[in-house]
């Protein structure tokens, strides 16, 4: 990360729009650099000074009651019905608005296909927003580094204290003897309901196990976001989201191993 | 730097559905329509009187602009998808746009970037502006002074507190530019300040 493009992302730093990876990086930057720490404070007291001390101008309590009454209870509405994307035509008489009115609504046309077209390939799939749910949470734990709520590497601990806590039973595997060691549990937020989170570890590799009662058995897949890993699947009803930075084999091995 | 910005911002591919759900019962009488109106939108009219208020930089503009806002949101409210405040904020700034270009051509800046020069910057000296000791009315002024398009997106994100994706939509621009139109307002904003305070001699350097 270059020193202009560590400012520029302070922006969206501290308006808290940077997403969790990002932020990973630029902490370790503001972390080694004195000058990036002292922009980042400007800011905020700058964001600070303008929430405090800039004019907010609330409504004049006359203009809401002239307006309230100059909302027409007449049937202008059976009239003309109004289109959805009308507001987008500039006020003004439709003489004047007739001249360009065909070339644009053509143009407009082609516009919203391409819009359309484009929200579908943009718009994030539930799959895309459980992969950033997740990454986010595996990244969190890192940030903060508290990856357990319970420690512990027997996993007749982990699942009671687990089952307790949540609407289902996880199932915990020892994969110690495979030298993936648990080291403890802890619970999320996930798809807005709560999940449990196995914690284990590979050597150095810390990883994530996200378990929750799956509705339908989804494929397994596997695929690398901001470096860090991540791998799916689903067996006994269960959906398995595993997160880590440990190489794609050994998750794969891993995946493998806790599938069966 | 935009591209890298644009991957690193997190609502970026989360647009607004286009139809989310049909907002119009069929069946709905006039009077109907004209509560459910007044429950969803105007609880937003002082941020639509705010914005008005600081891209026409005048009451008297700001009233009449957002009336015209409102009725034409009115007419216009079964185009309603997703939340109130963006729309009628959309709704608003769109107005603000028609009404200055018709009624103050000499004052209306485009909305285009690159206009503006940034002076040098000595930021990073010890010569430091601590926004604390912003004096209120230089602030003011200050953010008043800023080209339209740096000003809207500063007072929808500091005063409306809006995320990034919704004044992409207010401000019909991509999410790296509300990004980079942002960072080139603080720097303004703090030029600005600066050079005011030293023109005046008020003590706001610390």
């Amino acid at each position: 990360m270059t020193n202009e493009e560590a400012n520029m992302l302070l922006h969206a730093y501290i308006d808290g729009e940077l997403d969790p990876a990002k932020t990973l990086e630029l902490e370790a930057h503001l972390a080694q650099s004195p000058a990036l720490r002292a922009a980042c404070g400007r800011l905020r007291e700058m964001s600070e000074a303008i929430r405090l001390k800039a004019d907010y101008h609330t409504a004049p309590s006359d203009l809401e009651a002239r307006i309230r009454a100059a909302i027409p209870a007449g049937p202008e509405r059976s009239l003309a019905r109004p289109t959805w994307w009308g507001w987008l035509r500039p006020a003004g008489s439709l003489a004047a608005v007739a001249d360009w009115v065909r070339p644009a609504a053509s143009f407009a046309a082609v516009a919203l296909v391409t819009w359309v077209v484009a929200l579908g390939v943009m718009r994030p799939s539930e799959d895309e927003r459980i992969t950033q749910e997740v990454l986010a949470s595996h990244v969190r734990a890192t940030l903060v580094n508290r990856f357990y709520d319970v420690a512990s590497s027997d996993q007749h601990t982990v699942k009671p204290w687990l089952s307790a806590r949540l609407a289902f039973s996880p199932p915990v595997a020892d994969l110690s003897a495979s030298g993936f060691e648990l080291i403890g549990g802890r619970l999320d937020y996930i798809r807005a309901q709560p999940v449990a989170v196995l914690v284990y570890k590979r050597r150095q590799h810390v990883i994530d196990v996200f378990v929750w009662p799956a509705e339908a058995q989804k494929a397994e897949q596997m695929l690398t976001r901001d470096g860090f890993n991540i791998e799916r699947f689903a067996r006994n009803d269960m959906s398995f989201w595993l997160v880590s930075d440990l190489g794609r084999d050994e998750l794969n091995d891993f995946a493998r191993m806790l599938a069966e | 730097m935009t591209l890298a910005a644009d991957s690193a911002l997190l609502h970026e591919a989360n647009p607004v559905p286009l139809r989310q759900t049909d907002s119009s019962p069929p069946h709905e009488t006039l009077s109907e329509r004209k509560r459910r109106f007044e429950q969803l939108v105007l609880p937003h009219f002082d941020a639509a009187y705010n914005l008005a208020r600081w891209l026409t930089r005048n009451d008297q503009d700001a009233r009449d602009v957002v009336q015209e806002a409102v009725l034409r949101a009115y007419r216009f409210f079964d185009g309603l998808r997703g939340e109130a405040k963006p729309w009628l904020l959309a709704i608003v700034r769109n107005s603000c746009l028609t009404w200055l270009a018709a009624n103050r051509p000499a004052k209306t800046v485009g909305f285009e970037d690159g206009a503006v020069e940034l002076l040098p910057s000595d930021e990073d000296g010890p010569d430091v502006l601590a926004a604390r000791n912003f004096d209120r009315r230089m602030l003011n002024e200050a953010i008043a002074g800023l080209p339209a398009q740096f000003r809207e997106v500063l007072i929808l994100r500091e005063l409306e507190d809006l995320s990034y994706k919704d004044i992409a939509r207010i401000a019909d621009v991509p999410i790296g530019t509300v990004m980079s139109r942002l960072a080139r307002a603080r720097r303004l904003l703090a030029e600005s300040v600066r050079a005011a305070s030293r023109i005046s001699g008020t003590q706001v350097l610390k």
